[in-house]
């Protein structure tokens, strides 16, 4: 499109002074990518060795187990979280999801890194999951008789069998796991063919697969959220088998928004030294990105603390204690720690108009958001056990410590497959409207 | 207080969006300030071109906020520590999770009414006259299809003629002098 005129009919389009920004001609992603990838690889394999003192500590094996079961998680929100945002960003439309599509797309094709790394949590879940280690109703009485399980215990996990048995969780694993692939896959395949469709550029091919999109989206972002629920209720809330929160799935798939916008905002602020980026990524678009993270960090304290104050309203038997085995015995510090850093410091830090605008800054700010959702996570899981509920300790435990080694490792891993991923298509999706619109300038001078 | 005689200042009158954003940009370039664009729907370009993002509604609106925040939450405290003190459940008389509610709830209140209301004030309303309805051309067009720059008398730099010749040097479709 060239430069149009002076009394151009484009209403609200004040930039006719100094026209539109041509594409750039390498749309692919800058070779720094390729050193960025290094880099993840060498922190995985040095914080993979490291890790490895753990098996020689007292009590490192089983936290080795559940420092792994936490950086998996990380890194399912991630993959899971891309998917859920790449569809929501297909139903929606908007320049914000056309700057952010290619990386979320890689993001989601770490799927098979996420089917892969599952399989230990499978294959050794009977030292993680009560139901996985007493699978029979006469195994759950012998633990009840043996005091490895309490009376409660037993008999919801009876209760529960239906769902937490191990033939359940590989086939509720299959299941889940198998829908993301075949979205996945989907999403992934139409979106190359869309660039390639011999009509690209005109209205009806724009047309054509934008409603394709939308019509794959839509349900899919409804079974996605039920079926992600499902995933999560069987690896992470099962690991206490009395507890009951109807919250559940959607705090995690706040959680995922929270972690996959700020993992995209800083891969675009990072990539946007070089071309393509450099042209496309605009203040606008960051500034809109900078809006929804604020969102995300409200949605999230906001579902994390209603859940809180219901169960503390109710104080019932089946309930409270989740919360006091997370507040008891110092581990009020980290709850506090994870209030403070997921919710008050993001939040105030994002009221902030310029610092949402600020490269720099922002980069910053989702870095540490990314850090938050690590302490989130260790929240979640470490005091389901009995040698850490309601009783934080480091001495004599200091297996405690896999909980900084292994997940930096894992997501480390998988940072290097996403990066791989990211380089293997264009970095913008040319055949969107949305595109011709990334290329206006922006109003500001 | 500006003059309340003689003239308001001069009001250009232009047919796209773009040409008033061109428009106010130079004037600023030029060493304009004391200027407004009038526009029948909000065109974020001319906002930037005033360089009007730096106003005082996020501080009120924050102040606001605060304000709220701590009535509402000290109010509950004070409810229920000393004003009215109950048993309820066998909790403590402060039980700071109960009191958050009702204080986030004030918080949005008083932020939101503190930006509304910090809006309008600082936007000089209510104000029942304003010299620019003395033009015509502004009665009819600023609220339907057409875009107005008016540079005031007060600005320093405000000359009658030079400020007349500048303004048309961008074509507009008239300059008006608009009287106090």
């Amino acid at each position: 499109m060239t430069e149009h005129g002076h009394h151009g009919a484009e209403a609200g389009h004040a930039e006719h002074h100094h026209g539109r920004n041509a594409l750039p001609a390498i749309l692919g992603a800058p070779s720094v990518v390729a050193a960025w990838r290094t880099r993840a690889a060498i922190v995985a394999v040095v914080f993979g060795l490291i890790s490895l003192v753990f098996l020689f500590v007292p009590g490192g094996r089983a936290h080795l187990l559940r420092a792994y079961l936490m950086g998996y998680m990380t890194i399912f929100n991630f993959c899971g979280g891309a998917l859920a945002f790449l569809m929501v960003q297909y139903v929606s439309g908007g320049k914000w999801g056309q700057i952010l599509r290619r990386p979320l797309e890689a993001m989601t094709r770490t799927i098979w890194m996420i089917i892969i790394l599952l399989l230990p949590i499978l294959l050794l879940g009977k030292h993680l999951y009560q139901w996985m280690a007493f699978p029979t109703t006469q195994a759950k009485l012998d633990a009840y008789h043996n005091g490895l399980m309490t009376h409660e215990q037993q008999l919801t996990a009876q209760s529960k069998v239906a769902m937490l048995n191990p033939t359940a969780a590989w086939v509720q694993a299959a299941i889940v796991l198998g829908f993301m692939v075949l979205v996945i896959t989907i999403l992934n395949k139409w979106s190359v063919q869309r660039d390639n469709d011999p009509q690209a550029g005109t209205l009806a091919s724009f047309d054509k697969w934008r409603v394709r999109f939308e019509n794959l989206s839509g349900p899919s972002i409804l079974f996605y959220v039920i079926l992600m629920t499902d995933f999560v209720i069987v690896f992470v809330k099962s690991l206490d088998v009395t507890w009951y929160s109807s919250v559940y799935g959607l705090q995690f798939l706040v959680a995922q928004g929270y972690a996959v916008l700020a993992l995209g905002v800083m891969t675009l602020i990072l990539l946007s030294k070089y071309e393509p980026m450099k042209t496309m990524f605009r203040t606008t678009e960051q500034h809109d990105m900078g809006k929804l993270m604020f969102a995300f960090t409200m949605l999230n304290i906001y579902l994390t603390f209603a859940e809180f104050l219901i169960i503390w309203s109710g104080n019932l038997p089946d309930e409270i204690p989740w919360y006091l085995h997370r507040i008891h015995g110092g581990w009020w510090v980290v709850c506090t720690a994870d209030a403070i850093c997921h919710w008050v410091i993001p939040f105030c830090i994002l009221l902030s108009r310029d610092i949402k605008r600020s490269k720099a800054k922002l980069i910053w700010v989702a870095a540490f958001m990314i850090f938050a959702r690590l302490i989130d996570m260790w929240w979640l899981i470490e005091p389901n056990f009995n040698d850490a509920a309601g009783n934080l300790h480091l001495a004599g435990n200091l297996g405690m410590l896999a909980y900084i080694t292994v997940p930096i490792s894992i997501v480390a891993l998988w940072l290097a497959y996403y990066f791989t991923e990211l380089m293997r298509r264009p970095l913008i999706n040319v055949n969107d409207p949305h595109t011709e619109e990334l290329l206006e300038p922006e109003h500001a001078h | 207080m500006p003059p309340r005689e003689g003239v308001y200042g001069l009001l250009a009158e232009f047919n796209t969006p773009s040409e008033l954003v061109h428009a106010t940009e130079m004037a600023h370039r030029a060493g304009y300030r004391r200027m407004e664009c009038y526009t029948p729907y909000p065109v974020e370009e001319a906002a930037e071109a005033l360089r009007f993002h730096k106003t005082g509604v996020p501080l009120m609106c924050l102040m606001g906020g605060i304000m709220g925040l701590i009535t509402g939450y000290g109010m509950e405290v004070w409810v229920n520590v000393w004003g009215y003190p109950l048993n309820i459940a066998g909790r403590p008389l402060f039980s700071w999770p109960a009191f958050v509610i009702p204080g986030y709830e004030w918080t949005i209140l008083f932020a939101g009414l503190s930006a509304a209301f910090g809006m309008i004030a600082q936007n000089g309303l209510p104000q029942l006259y304003h010299p620019l309805f003395n033009a015509p051309n502004f009665r009819d067009g600023a609220t339907t299809d057409k875009f107005f720059l008016c540079l005031e008398a007060h600005d320093p730099k405000f000359s009658p003629t030079d400020t007349r010749a500048f303004l048309e040097t961008f074509s507009p479709i008239s300059v008006v002098e608009v009287d106090h």
